[in-house]
């Protein structure tokens, strides 16, 4: 829980034609986490084309479930094989070809819809066009000297297409407008050649299907809509039927394939991580938990019987920032994750601060908005937090609880101070010593950051600047000289001689150090020894300031209750409960939100900013899919 | 902010090339090229230098064009944003037609992904998906879900009429450019003759060097070749459009254009030669945007121009140096890449 759990180097040889297997039983343990290393001795991805005709494949049989609505429950035998490049090769090409029938289906079906939309616009066309003096069956003979068609085209075009053609000497004459396409006879003379059917072509014309008798038998129009109504209606019976016959055709095939991609999947995912190779031997690289070693060794040695070659070795040290962090917490702590994960992830042997994090946020929480009623509340509000802000839930529930348990200590409930005794005592009580009090937090927990920091330091291989470095050992000693040195001066003691010669050389060492790991021109170096040195003194005396606003926030929790008393002292019985009422609304939620932002600021910054990089990289081992479990017996 | 743009504008104008520094380019030792560049502001060409992948080589240029335009973009709001942000959206219509293309010829997803555009921040595309599109057709309907899809719905109507594939890129390219005419109405409005000179260079440019290209290379009638142009603005209003598409050569087009048009064009005879002489006039007229008072995003605009003009010519020493042509060879592409030749 402290930190991430040790991991191994693997190096595993296969022969290149088992490399599927090998990947789907480390898939099947979820151990293995593959990581791409050049090797130069291992120039190829014997994987590569494995990936591909996965990833088409995947995809294909993706847009197949989804066009036939289909669900692939993908249950896989213990004794399951992956397949082979040219099975997979098979896989893919009959996935193509099911997903071509189903694409035309498709196709035809978004065809039917969008002429049933033509078609509803058409039957308004057809009343005007009738009103029009003119026979169409005349106009658009095609053995006439005039060229004219009868279409629509999309309404931004007309006027470009109009003064087109009207170079080619044909006229475009609009006769109705409907869902942004407009309705129009182009007309000029006849021509041998290409004509305007390009330009037409080009400005989105579609020629309007016009039933000859549509003058002299006014009803023609009527019967076309009607017949065209039918066919498109059938036609759409025909491509629904069409789809169920392609479920049931393929139902069974597609489950299979689902089933094969399944396994594939090890593999292609290892490919794209950085699968090495050479000839006909393949070489996954990549890390495991030191514990689940055996269990890998054994299994491999069970199916593959000795045909692979592993070789183990601890991380070296100038590759542990490469390293995975896998990381395990009780169930109660992972809550808490994503506001420490949106810092970062601890690198591997660097402490992670999860529990740290939970523990010091709900009692900053807590120590700054103490209050019985209040933190009730926000207990009862966020028990009805749920979905994908679950984890808000457990946060606000311990928070509040936080807040409940410090309005014991302090003696408040919703503001009122007289309701209950205090544990302790109320802020307002005796600021001076709540301050002094925040202060003393903060000296604690700076100094607990400079320990976990001179621990992170030496975990990462760098113990000179554990011991010398300002955020390592000597800075620790520089700040508690003179917290120690500062803390008897205000108590009338005087700083005392020791103190300070303790700190005058811890800051000398910090100061040697910066000198000695800054490369730079003497003047520059010596610009940068002196800066970064009063830096490091600064900056922990700032950050330990900072620490007051816990005792500012509480005393403010308290200020503003008494401002809501005093607004509700004025009015009638009714105003004065209803300011109440909304006082605490306001303190709930405006408070709340800013002592909920204000705690997370001083974990961050007063904290994570002074001991964790959060620059690790999560484990994240090759998996079967989600959902699917090998050792189901088919 | 328009301090911000207006200082960063002139921060990243000591980033463009000079000819003789272009010249030093061609000629200095390789060890020296990756400092050169990275004084330059092309740390990431720098980086890849040496490495034989042209495609590579291009999207690190484009990379660096949008990294370049997202920081110009930062300041800007409205119209102004839009415009710039729409006028990296070429790279991305770029995209569309590679697509296309790959899959009409039936390209398997694997050759196609090198080629296309990593548009970074400013990508409005899903590629992973649209690669895995199985033939044309489902290209276009995935491409109806996309920004693109009033385009690519015209486009696929008359693709589907014709099957020809010059339908699709002029459909496309002609709506990319009506696009950025009609973005930049109210800015034109706003900032008056420098961007409207800016937009003019650009503009008349792409429909004089269309309008030769589609007449006589492709021999379309003019009636067509005048639907793809991009709408009369500028110094092409709809009449000279309609004039200059009944010419029946090159020099008959030249000389129906506008007196001060043809002085610009000088003596040039063909096509590319036409080019050559309005690119090298809109960089002139770009450099006297970007080195005057003008509106701060017209600026931005001069030299985002200017800074793609450079890097095309960077590429082309690059390339030429990887392909250890000859220093002379290497100027003399270098003279063509001007015009966008090479």
């Amino acid at each position: 829980m402290f930190r991430a759990r040790p991991l191994n180097h693997v190096t595993l040889w296969c022969l290149a034609s088992e490399a599927p297997d090998v990947a789907l039983l480390l898939a099947s343990h979820g151990v293995f986490d593959p990581v791409a290393e050049e090797d130069a001795v291992l120039p190829d991805n014997p994987a590569e084309v494995y990936r591909d005709v996965f990833l088409e494949a995947d995809a294909r049989l993706s847009r197949i479930l989804e066009q036939c609505g289909m669900q692939a429950e993908v249950s896989l035998p213990a004794d399951a094989v992956a397949p082979s490049l040219a099975e997979l090769q098979e896989i893919n090409d009959w996935l193509r070809e099911t997903w071509q029938v189903c694409s035309r289906c498709k196709e035809s079906e978004l065809r039917v819809e969008e002429d049933r939309r033509r078609l509803a616009g058409l039957k308004e066309t057809y009343a005007r066009l009738q009103r029009l003096n003119l026979d169409p069956s005349r106009l658009l003979r095609p053995d006439s000297l005039l060229d004219a068609r009868l279409g629509q085209v999309p309404s931004a075009n007309v006027r470009r297409l109009r003064e087109a053609l009207a170079l080619a000497g044909y006229v475009l004459s609009p006769f109705d407008h409907a869902e942004g396409q407009t309705f129009a006879v182009v007309a000029g003379p006849r021509r041998e050649g290409e004509g305007i059917g390009g330009l037409l072509s080009q400005a989105g014309w579609r020629e309007l299907p016009v039933p000859a008798e549509l003058q002299t038998h006014p009803e023609a129009a009527r019967e076309y809509i009607e017949q065209e109504e039918r066919r498109l209606e059938a036609a759409a019976g025909i491509h629904r039927q069409e789809r169920v016959q392609n479920m049931i055709q393929f139902g069974e095939r597609v489950r299979d394939a689902s089933i094969r991609l399944a396994l594939a999947r090890p593999l292609a995912e290892a490919a794209g991580a950085g699968l090495r190779g050479r000839r006909h031997l393949a070489v996954f690289k990549g890390w495991v938990p030191r514990r689940a070693m055996d269990a890998v060794r054994a299994a491999l040695e069970e199916r593959f019987h000795g045909r692979y070659w592993m070789a183990v070795r601890e991380p070296a040290r100038d590759e542990l920032d490469r390293v995975p962090s896998l990381l395990s917490y009780p169930r109660w702590l992972r809550p808490f994750l994503p506001l420490v994960r949106s810092y970062g992830v601890p690198r591997y042997g660097e402490f992670d601060p999860a529990l740290l994090f939970a523990i010091a946020y709900v009692l900053l929480f807590g120590a700054m908005f103490g209050d019985v009623g209040h933190g009730a509340v926000i207990m009862l509000l966020a028990s009805f937090l749920r979905g994908r802000w679950n984890w808000l839930r457990v946060v606000g529930m311990t928070a509040g609880a936080a807040s409940v348990l410090f309005g014991f200590i302090y003696g408040s409930v919703f503001g009122y101070e007289e309701w209950i005794h205090p544990l302790w005592q109320s802020p307002l009580h005796d600021p001076g010593h709540m301050l002094a009090l925040a202060v003393g937090v903060g000296v604690g927990f700076i100094c607990l950051t400079l320990v976990l920091n001179t621990y992170n330091r030496f975990m990462a291989g760098r113990p000179w600047d554990a011991l010398l470095g300002g955020g390592g050992f000597a800075g620790l000693v520089l700040y508690l000289a003179m917290a120690s040195g500062l803390y008897s001066l205000f108590t009338g003691d005087g700083f005392g001689s020791g103190k300070g010669a303790v700190a005058t050389a811890a800051l000398l060492i910090i100061a040697a150090y910066t000198w000695a790991e800054t490369h730079a021109k003497p003047g520059e170096r010596a610009l940068i020894t002196v800066i970064e040195t009063l830096e490091t003194a600064t900056n922990l005396f700032a950050n330990t300031l900072s620490f007051l606003r816990v005792a500012a926030f509480s005393l403010n929790h308290v200020a503003l209750a008494l401002a809501v008393f005093t607004l509700a002292a004025g009015m009638s019985v009714a105003g004065h409960w209803l300011t109440i009422l909304l006082g605490n609304v306001v303190i709930i939620v405006l408070e709340g939100g800013i002592v909920a932002i204000q705690a997370l600021r001083l974990m961050y910054y007063e904290g994570f900013s002074r001991f964790f990089s959060g620059s690790g990289v999560e484990f994240s081992p090759l998996r079967l899919q989600r959902g699917v479990e090998l050792g189901v017996r088919s | 902010m328009s301090a911000y743009l207006n200082t960063r504008v002139s921060l990243y104008s000591e980033r463009l090339w000079t000819d003789e520094q272009f010249s030093r380019l061609i000629r200095i030792p390789h060890a020296e090229v990756p400092e050169s560049l990275t004084r330059r502001g092309l740390g990431a060409l720098a980086r890849g230098y040496g490495g034989s992948d042209p495609l590579s080589l291009e999207g690190r240029i484009i990379a660096q064009l949008l990294d370049e335009t997202r920081v110009l973009v930062r300041p800007l709001t409205g119209p102004d944003r839009q415009f710039i942000i729409y006028w990296t959206h070429r790279f991305e219509v770029s995209n569309v037609k590679t697509l296309l293309r790959a899959k009409m010829a039936g390209e398997r997803f694997t050759s196609l992904v090198p080629r296309l555009i990593d548009m970074g921040p400013f990508a409005r595309l899903d590629l992973e998906d649209l690669v895995h599109a199985d033939d044309v057709m489902e290209l276009f309907r995935r491409l109806e879900h996309t920004p693109y899809a009033d385009i690519v719905r015209h486009a696929r109507r008359a693709f589907e009429e014709s099957h020809d594939p010059f339908i699709l890129d002029a459909t496309l390219d002609r709506a990319y450019y009506e696009g950025l005419v009609h973005r930049a109405q109210p800015i034109e409005a706003a900032a008056g003759k420098p961007m409207r000179d800016l937009m003019a260079s650009i503009i008349d440019r792409t429909n004089l060097v269309w309008l030769l290209r589609y007449r006589f290379n492709y021999d379309l009638p003019p009636a067509r070749v005048y639907y793809l142009l991009v709408g009369g603005h500028y110094r092409f209003q709809a009449e000279l459009l309609q004039r200059l598409v009944t010419q029946t050569s090159v020099e008959s087009v030249i000389a129906a254009l506008p007196p001060a048009l043809g002085r610009t064009l000088g003596g040039a005879r063909s096509i590319m030669e036409v080019f050559c002489s309005l690119e090298a006039e809109a960089a002139e007229r770009a450099r006297q945007v970007l080195h005057s008072a003008a509106y701060p995003l017209a600026r931005a605009f001069a030299y985002l121009i200017l800074r793609e003009r450079d890097l095309r010519r960077v590429r082309v020493v690059l390339r030429g140096r990887h392909l250890r042509l000859s220093d002379d060879a290497v100027e003399q592409a270098l003279g063509h890449t001007a015009c966008g030749v090479a």
